[in-house]
């Protein structure tokens, strides 16, 4: 597949009575873009707010963070399945709104959803501070069921990103990078024959109805283990219904950008024969988790890989498809690299997955989520600070009298990315 | 000492649930939900680790464990619930998988800092819906087959 992906770069959001992008700058018009959010029956209110780099801003409680793209030539369009047909995505052109993000915050389940601060130490932590966000902040009707809000919720930040999307249609890219994946016989060509031949496995959480992934459209938890292109992935044919773990939890920007699949794409024929992408599940029933690892390493195995990248999405029973999936390609000769973060205590001495095995023994960690950091006061909350005492890494007594924030890195979202999209590490 | 609320909806109906699995759980809203389904072994009064200990000593007895004993990104010392699916029937040995995660799920519990209490009821209770959602996604799967 080939996809020709056109970059604009924003560089600043501002609102006004028209929706467009002139000079690089987001301009939005609030009305027409909430009509639709505002028709789903669950949402009780809905108002946008602008969040810059470098302000005194803190986003909390984040759902999810989503970058618009619009599908410029090619079939499908962007978030098949989800948004649009289900078609299938990945070739043609696509353009990018870079360096910003639609973010959707609000409510929904009290304790998991996580902070992006645009300033101070916070900052540091997330990826998400360092673009020019459109905060789409959503209130629930009283009495709503999660899992039905939680779809209303994610289907009104894609909605919004597919509309700011559709600005870039006629605009002419600061940037075109053209991405293109192998069918796997061009794999076996002679040019690549001395090149190790690599796959990529992305696991999927999946996991319970807040702890869920989508494919095409397709609840990731009732799928077998399957292939999917580089460029399918960019066009948005990953979607997160996550809201669950904010530091380690994989949003819809982490999927349309994942740094695996780029890094690979970028050595592809250089150093590596990066033959293909597998995405796989993580579910809480033990069958499944033993049906989709050993689906993934029969996989593994047809495409005659010789080693294999393995990203994690979350923490605990997830460990154990990790395990699962790095142990059952390693016996069967593929090398593996797992990319996990690690829960080892304030300290950092306790153990740091919930599995283990010593054919792991090669990993990459996004961090410790357990490592305490304290956020100063900001001067705007974007949101409510209502449930910054108990959402995941934080406590009872985390929002201090003063407005700092000792808690956990958990709570930062995209602070640990398995998928490697952040800047913390070990060695 | 713990206090244990055993919840098998009385021997006679006990009788009623030919299902192919039984729940152990503390979380009330799992026991209101699953109670109709299947035996519900609710310890209304219990840790997470007395659930994992209840499993173990099914596992004991040769039943099998037939999801996560520590499901969902929930880490053990946020959410004071948990809910394990296991088989009614019994094997001609204890299953080494089965006792091998639970063994492992009470290690992650023992190592865990001390449980914060939730400063909120409707956290309580989201804490009882996530718990609630992980048991359930498990359904389809386990309905759908004809063994466990």
């Amino acid at each position: 597949m080939k996809l020709e992906v056109g970059y604009i770069d924003i560089k600043g959001i501002r609102f006004g009575d028209y929706n467009a992008v002139e000079d690089g700058i987001l301009i939005v018009n609030p009305e027409p873009l909430l009509e639709p959010v505002l028709e789903d029956p669950l949402i009780k209110s809905a108002h946008f707010e602008i969040a810059t780099p470098g302000e005194s801003i803190r986003i909390t409680p984040v759902k999810d963070v989503i970058e618009p793209r619009v599908k410029v030539e090619g079939s499908g369009g962007v978030f098949p399945g989800m948004i649009s047909k289900v078609n299938t995505v990945g070739s043609g052109k696509t353009h990018v709104l870079r360096g910003m993000a639609v973010v959707t915050a609000g409510p929904i389940v009290g304790f998991q959803e996580g902070i992006i601060d645009m300033t101070g130490v916070g900052a540091d932590y997330t990826p998400f501070s360092k673009l020019h966000n459109l905060v789409l902040v959503m209130e629930p009707v009283d009495n709503f069921k999660q899992h039905e809000y939680e779809a209303a919720a994610r289907l009104a930040g894609l909605r919004t990103a597919v509309a700011i999307g559709e600005l870039a249609r006629d605009l002419v890219p600061d940037e075109t990078v053209i991405y293109e994946t192998p069918t796997v016989a061009e794999t076996f060509k002679e040019e690549w024959k001395h090149l190790p031949r690599v796959g990529y496995v992305m696991m999927l959480q999946s996991q319970g109805l807040l702890h869920d992934t989508y494919v095409y459209g397709v609840d990731a938890k009732r799928t077998l283990s399957t292939m999917i292109s580089a460029t399918e992935v960019m066009d948005g044919a990953i979607v997160s219904g996550n809201c669950v773990s904010a530091c380690d939890k994989n949003t819809t920007y982490h999927h349309q950008n994942n740094p695996v699949i780029h890094d690979l794409l970028a050595v592809h024929g250089k150093k590596i024969n990066f033959v293909g992408t597998i995405i796989t599940n993580e579910n809480v029933y033990l069958d499944d988790k033993i049906r989709s690892s050993d689906w993934t390493s029969k996989m593994a195995s047809y495409l005659s890989l010789d080693a294999a990248i393995i990203s994690q999405e979350g923490f605990g029973n997830p460990d154990t498809d990790l395990i699962m999936n790095c142990t059952k390609l390693e016996k069967q000769g593929i090398k593996t690299v797992i990319i996990t973060d690690e829960y080892a205590g304030q300290d950092g001495k306790s153990q740091s997955l919930a599995d283990a095995d010593e054919l792991a023994n090669a990993v990459v960690t996004g961090g410790n989520a357990n490592e305490v950091v304290i956020l100063p006061p900001l001067d705007r909350v974007i949101g409510t600070l209502d449930y910054v005492d108990t959402v995941a890494g934080g406590h009872a007594g985390s929002l201090r009298p003063d407005g700092s924030i000792e808690a956990e890195l958990q709570i930062i979202t995209g602070a640990t990315n398995e998928m490697g999209f952040n800047r913390m590490s070990a060695r | 000492m713990v206090n244990f609320c055993r919840l098998t909806l009385g021997g006679e109906q006990e009788t009623l649930h030919a299902n192919k699995y039984q729940v152990v759980t503390n979380n009330p809203m799992v026991a209101d939900a699953f109670g109709e389904r299947c035996r519900v072994v609710f310890l209304e009064y219990g840790s997470d680790r007395d659930v994992i200990e209840t499993v173990r000593d099914l596992v004991h007895q040769h039943h099998r464990v037939l999801t996560a004993p520590l499901a969902g990104s929930v880490k053990p010392w946020e959410t004071p619930y948990r809910s394990v699916m296991v088989s009614t029937s019994k094997g001609s040995a204890i299953d080494t998988t089965s006792l091998e995660l639970v063994e492992f799920a009470l290690q992650i519990i023992s190592q865990s800092r001390e449980r914060l209490e939730p400063t909120k009821p409707s956290i309580d209770r989201d804490f009882q819906i996530i718990d609630l959602s992980l048991i359930e996604s498990a359904l389809p799967s386990v309905e759908a087959i004809g063994r466990v």
